[in-house]
């Protein structure tokens, strides 16, 4: 089921034209990433699905309805790029003080609880480690308990088990909850994940699909062969089959080999490497 | 509403330092005094007798028109962060409106100025009674909370108007110098009013500072000041008020009702400049994030 629809979004900033006309379409649970490298335009069209920024021209719907009104912004929840909580209050404060300002009943223990935040529940925000402080951030932008949530680089600045962390987290919500996810990231691996990954430079979509897909179609299996006399073949390959056949027939003469699927870098690489510009 | 408005209050109880900074201008203007100010105005009204217990709730009404201006620039500050950090972004996506954001503010800085100036009112006072053996009169207790109350508003409407369209910390922290250097002059602290150029004295009219310094200054020495002048002419007690700001001449001396007056317009016309600009204000401040 279609949940959000942009269907030719554009932002330009006096001059500079930060999102160039994209189609966006996220369906209901999905896990949905928008890859690109910084100033892409990642922030700013979050910034406009969200309805933070107006956009210059295009159209976003969600399920049919328009998202300016007061129901939209309590379906969305929104984990900013930079943290929007008080360093000065503790945790408990800013997940409360929040929970106070929407009119229908929220959840928090059961978000205490999702999140891991008893430990945490009555330090200062400022003294928390950058992962708990990102797990509180979540926390908050669940209060509402809404479909959709927006991630804006989540894990930038993290470490990677902190980042796994944060991961775990998002996941075991997604699969309790049913939650709709969009997220923004410049982590190749982060994107792996997704059900569909929209691929973006300079404003504009360079390419989308599904992780398989695009690797499919952007990327090669490269089959290294390290022969007895010290020769080394590489051969791209269709898949793991063909791989496996060239493996057998040569089975007598190779002292060793290396199989590399293509990954969702070298979708990123040739997309964005000099080789397709 | 309710959810934000304890927010800030937090917000600003929370940072001690900030409280410090916000009353940094009273401070001042009391260590002045203290320092050589009460001196230099002992000697140049000799003939009036217990200058002292006459000047010290002078310079509290002064000292608290200071806190009341400074206090909400400070508990506003918020509002001008909140934007820079995108909190604003934040909190429209609550149920509570732009507007009820905006009030927010209002209200909590109202608040944060109505109990700065009355802590800063009882801390002088027991200073001075202690020290100068002044009395604490508490019969004129409702007269000062009406006053801080009135004082907050005006105050708090003036440094909103001043902010509508800051969106730097930094901004902020110029003009936060800016006023707290300027409101001790303002509110007649550091000089008497009536010892001013006419110039000065006609630009400091036209700001509220005087108006309020005047009442807090009428209600607080009422008392010792028709015991000190009981024995002198009428002429010598309204010379007197008229040069220490007690009442501020305007067309004629300007009486306690008439201040109260004055400050009313100076909402009203503020209040309406906030208004105009209000539509101007919001695009700016939510344009860019
Ligand atoms: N408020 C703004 N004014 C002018 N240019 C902006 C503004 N916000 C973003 N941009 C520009 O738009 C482009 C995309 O920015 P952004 O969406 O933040 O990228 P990303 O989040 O992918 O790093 C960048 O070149 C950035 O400089
Ligand atoms: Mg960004």
């Amino acid at each position: 089921m279609k949940l959000l629809q942009a269907t030719s979004l554009t932002k330009k900033f006096s001059d500079k034209i930060a999102v160039n006309n994209i189609n966006l379409t996220i369906n209901k649970g999905d896990f949905v990433a928008l890859l690109g490298p910084n100033g892409a335009g990642k922030s700013t069209t979050i910034n406009m699905l969200t309805g933070i920024i107006q956009p210059t021209s295009g159209k976003i719907e969600y399920v049919g309805h328009a998202t300016t009104g007061h129901a939209y912004r309590n379906k969305i929840g929104v984990v900013f790029q930079s943290s929007v909580l008080d360093n000065n209050l503790s945790v408990k404060d800013n997940i409360m003080t929040r929970a106070k300002m929407y009119s229908k009943s929220t959840q928090i223990q059961i978000l205490i609880k999702k999140l891991g935040l008893e430990s945490i529940w009555k330090q200062k925000y400022s003294s928390l480690s950058g992962g708990q402080k990102r797990r509180v951030d979540i926390a908050r932008a669940l209060v509402q308990s809404p479909e959709l949530l927006f991630l804006d680089e989540p894990s930038t600045g993290l470490d990677i088990q902190t980042r796994t962390a944060i991961w775990d987290v998002l996941n075991q919500l997604r699969q309790a909850t049913g939650l709709t996810i969009i997220l923004t990231t410049h982590y190749l691996e982060e994107a792996q994940t997704a059900d569909y990954v929209y691929i973006v430079d300079q404003g504009t979509i360079i390419a989308e699909d599904t992780v398989i897909e695009l690797q499919k179609k952007y990327t090669q299996n490269l089959l290294t062969l390290n022969y007895q006399n010290g020769e080394v073949k590489k051969i791209t390959v269709n898949d793991k089959n063909q791989a496996i056949k060239i493996l057998t027939e040569n089975s007598k003469i190779i002292s060793d080999f290396e199989y590399r699927p293509g990954t969702i870098d070298d979708v990123f690489m040739n997309l964005t490497g000099k080789e397709i510009r | 509403m309710n959810g934000l408005i304890y927010r800030n209050l937090k917000m600003y109880f929370n940072d001690k330092s900030g409280i410090f900074f916000s009353l940094m201008g009273a401070m001042i203007s009391f260590v002045l005094y203290l320092a050589f100010l009460s001196q230099n105005m002992i000697s140049s009204w000799s003939k009036v007798p217990d200058t002292k217990l006459l000047l010290d709730p002078w310079l509290i009404g002064g000292t608290l028109t200071i806190t009341a201006i400074t206090t909400t620039l400070s508990s506003l500050s918020l509002m001008v962060k909140d934007r820079e950090s995108k909190v604003l972004a934040d909190l429209n996506l609550t149920d509570i409106s732009y507007l009820g954001i905006q009030f927010s503010y209002l209200i909590t800085s109202v608040i944060i100025g109505v109990i700065m100036q009355l802590i800063m009112y009882f801390v002088m006072s027991i200073y001075f009674m202690i020290v100068d053996n002044s009395t604490f009169n508490l019969s004129i207790l409702p007269q000062i909370v009406g006053i801080s109350v009135l004082s907050s508003f005006t105050w708090t409407l003036f440094n909103l108007l001043l902010l509508s369209f800051v969106k730097k910390v930094d901004t902020l922290g110029k003009i936060s110098t800016i006023i707290g250097t300027a409101s001790g002059f303002f509110a007649g602290v550091y000089m008497p009013i009536g010892t001013l150029p006419t110039t000065m004295q006609r630009l400091m009219k036209f700001t509220p500072a005087p108006y309020n310094a005047a009442m807090y200054r009428s209600a607080l020495m009422n008392s010792q000041l028709n015991k000190s002048f009981k024995d002198s002419p009428a002429l010598t007690l309204s010379e007197f008020k008229k040069i220490m700001g007690i009442n501020i001449n305007l067309h004629g001396t300007l009486t306690f009702q008439q201040d109260i007056m004055i400050l009313i317009v100076f909402m009203a016309i503020i209040g309406m400049c906030i208004f105009l600009i209000s539509g101007i204000s919001r695009r700016l401040v939510t344009s860019k994030v």
